[in-house]
């Protein structure tokens, strides 16, 4: 249990920076996600802290402690690998029992028993003690080496992935196990994933890097509802969020904003307003979620906007809907018996409600209605 | 254009090539009786896990398979014994197999010229299919300097440029990674919608096959489990199999014994005390300690709001994803989980009460995994 910091970390492999600047907090006993896409240095970040890499610059300090000088065995971290490096010759009782019998850290085997016994059954292994990784599935391999990580009391548990080798269906159902486990974990837990249903699902707060910089740090809701760029906007939702230009125009002391080249006035929320106009210019980036946008088939009102179907794939639970408005396309997610032909015209309407606007050249967040509500909103 | 029939297939391979698969049994086909018809312009998906006999199907329709019992017919004239070549058929592969010191139009042009057709018939055809999979740009790069996404779509430019009766697909996106997959699906689905050549992908993620085609044809074992459009396997699976190999969160599949209570049946569960109502359409073919898969996907599962006969039980997991919130309750060693667009929370521990939509839930007979109709 400790709390872990690191202050300025930058690590470069020859010319290529890895990590730049990169400072958090991790508060004792948090559960902490690392997110970001492959190569944004989530997991040269966790080598760090284990102490695998070395940062050229910076601190690491895990329970206020600088640690940067210490040997990863004498960090007293306990770490799961994405492709579970378990000892192929040794049973599963073995390779969980593994950590508390090293030199270090070495326990008796009463105490080794009891512990394999607690961790087989929360990772519903404890049928499985005698047997070994070759005669195991890939799912049962993978709570194996969770059970190996989760058996020690470490200062800090490392996650690599831990559930990116396993096929959709079992990923989903491992994501509730550990979802469901976290109660008992009783320790601070950095998890790196490139999965948003993950990182949502099982974060107390998610830092979003991207090219070795942390770009967000928050709770899954504010990455969700405040994103504080397009970027962080277009990683989190199924499908992505659509970024639509638009211009935003007062006139007669009206706010009102354009989109898609067509001639309907869009009017953003009241509480909007304010932080519209302060960010002094007409460039905006209008962001809808799939969720956020009605169609039909019969021109509703003036007030809809037109476009034909471009693509329209039914997933199961729903249907994927593309719009080609001639400008740009947009996604919307509709009921899953929708049947649409391509090219067939369809109108779309957006819910200002739940519209985030972003300055159309820095891409940076201005706001969005009811901001305050997700601010620090966990659930 | 072509329709294409496949009458009572079989593929067995032979001994030699048996050493490879030393763990099948002697007399086990890679395929088997295998039957039907795709219609002319129709788009087609085999989909299936691995070593369930969807590419070897394929490859025995590309005639790069020998066929070992069973007809194949393009049209009227059986293909059984046709040279590949000779069945006006347009393949692509997963990997890309371009040839690196071409640029994309001479790549594209490669098997045109092999068929000595004329330099203006053949820029005629690359300037119609070009644009169709958005390579109009690379036409003078070579391959090497194209992205994965890009080769793909000039592979598979490469195979309709000929104007072939049947286009096959491979697993054309499975070397792609998330936004490039999802724009190229797109692609190839409008590309079809213009060309309208019959078309097979195959494939192994049911995403890509429900998006893609317009009817699927779900294989396993080497047999077919089920033929339907997309949205009859996702809402009238055929059996277990295909109930949880269709939809994404999966369906819930969970053994269950049902007992009569009073007058109502209901489903109970090893190592749960949850009890949920039998749908009244099952009370004729149900019996009291009959032994059932209970199949029901996260979003026919509701939590309800007034007193249904239905056993309250703690929530195990709240999973706000953002465009959804799941909800999990244990059901002895299994969860059940549910799916919501509505913005709620529920607390773990709080008591909920589930009831299942009574025309989505189904039974399946928990040995043969056969549907059990209501």
């Amino acid at each position: 249990m400790a709390k872990i910091e690191l202050c300025n970390i930058t690590k470069k492999f020859g010319d290529v920076v890895a990590l730049s600047d990169v400072s958090l907090t991790v508060e004792d006993n948090e559960f902490f996600v690392l997110f970001g896409p492959a190569g944004a240095g989530k997991t040269t970040l966790l080598k760090t802290i284990a102490g695998a890499e070395f940062p050229e610059k910076g601190l690491v300090k895990i329970g206020g402690q600088i640690v940067n000088h210490v040997e990863p065995k004498d960090r007293n971290v306990s770490m799961v690998f994405e492709n579970y490096a378990l000892y192929p010759n040794l049973s599963v009782y073995d390779n969980i029992a593994s950590p508390m019998r090293s030199r270090l850290y070495r326990k008796d085997e009463a105490y080794i028993k009891d512990a394999v016994d607690r961790v087989t059954k929360m990772m519903k292994i404890n049928h499985l003690l005698d047997r070994k990784p070759s005669q195991l599935s890939n799912g049962q391999r993978q709570r194996v080496a969770l059970g190996r990580c989760l058996v020690r009391d470490p200062n800090v548990f490392l996650m690599d992935e831990p559930l990116a080798h396993l096929d959709a269906k079992l990923r989903h159902f491992m994501r509730g196990e550990l979802k469901e486990m976290q109660t008992s974990i009783n320790s601070t837990t950095i998890y790196v994933t490139h999965d948003y249903m993950e990182a949502m699902s099982l974060a107390d707060r998610i830092a979003v890097l991207n090219k070795g910089k942390i770009v967000q740090i928050g709770t899954a809701q504010e990455m969700y509802y405040t994103p504080c760029n397009e970027f962080v906007a277009s990683l989190f939702g199924e499908p992505e969020i659509n970024l639509i230009p638009a211009v935003m125009k007062t006139e007669g002391g009206t706010l009102y904003l354009r989109m898609l080249g067509q001639e309907i006035d869009l009017y953003p929320e009241e509480d909007t307003i304010d932080e519209l106009t302060a960010a002094g210019t007409g460039d905006i980036h209008i962001g809808l979620r799939g969720n956020d946008i009605r169609f039909a088939f019969e021109k509703p009102g003036d007030d809809w906007f037109e476009g034909t179907v471009y693509a329209n794939e039914p997933i199961g639970n729903k249907v994927i809907m593309t719009v080609d408005t001639g400008d740009c396309k947009v996604a919307l997610t509709c009921p899953n018996d929708t049947v649409a032909k391509l090219d067939q015209k369809v109108y779309i309407r957006p819910n200002m409600k739940n519209a985030l606007y972003f300055h159309g050249a820095t891409k940076e967040f201005i706001t969005r209605n009811n901001k305050a509500r997700y601010t620090g909103k966990k659930n | 254009m072509a329709q294409l029939t496949l009458k009572n297939v079989y593929k067995r391979y032979d001994n030699q090539e048996k050493k490879l698969f030393r763990k099948k049994k002697i007399n086990d086909f890679a395929v088997k009786d295998v039957s039907y018809v795709c219609e002319d312009g129709e788009f087609i998906g085999i989909l299936g896990p691995s070593g369930c006999g969807k590419s070897t199907t394929l490859r025995m329709i590309a005639g790069l398979e020998t066929i070992t019992a069973g007809d194949m017919y393009i049209g009227d004239v059986r293909i059984n014994d046709l040279h590949p070549k000779d069945r006006n058929i347009g393949l692509a592969f997963e990997d890309y197999a371009l040839y690196p010191p071409l640029n994309v139009y001479d790549n594209l042009a490669f098997n045109m010229r092999a068929k000595k057709k004329s330099e203006e018939e053949i820029r005629k055809a690359i300037d119609y299919v070009a644009p169709l999979m958005k390579i109009d740009d690379l036409l003078d790069m070579k391959p090497p300097a194209l992205s994965g996404g890009q080769k793909q779509r000039v592979n598979i430019a490469r195979a309709i440029v000929r104007r072939p009766g049947l286009l096959l697909l491979d697993e054309p996106l499975s070397h792609l990674d998330g936004k490039m997959r999802q724009q190229l699906r797109q692609e190839i689905k409008r590309m079809h919608h213009e060309i309208k050549c019959t078309t097979i992908i195959v494939t192994h993620d049911q995403m890509e096959a429900m998006s893609l085609a317009d009817r699927i044809i779900i294989m396993k074992d080497g047999e077919i489990q089920q033929i339907g459009t997309p949205l009859e396997v996702y809402d009238d699976p055929a059996n277990e199999f295909v109930a949880g190999f269709i939809g994404e969160p999966p369906m819930n599949l969970l053994p269950s014994v049902i007992i009569k209570n009073q007058e109502n049946f209901m489903f109970t569960f090893e190592g749960s005390d949850l009890q949920v109502e039998v749908p009244k359409k099952y009370r004729d073919v149900v019996k009291d300690g009959m032994k059932v898969t209970l199949g029901v996907r996260p979003v026919d599962v509701l939590i309800a709001s007034e007193k249904v006969k239905s056993t309250p039980v703690p929530v195990a997991i709240y999973e706000n994803l953002g465009d959804e919130r799941r909800v999990s309750v244990r059901v002895g060693e299994q969860l059940l989980s549910m799916t919501t667009t509505d913005d709620v929370y529920y607390e773990p521990g709080q008591k909920v009460q589930l009831i299942f939509h009574e025309e989505r839930t189904h039974l399946f007979d928990p040995q043969t995994g056969e549907r059990i109709r209501g």
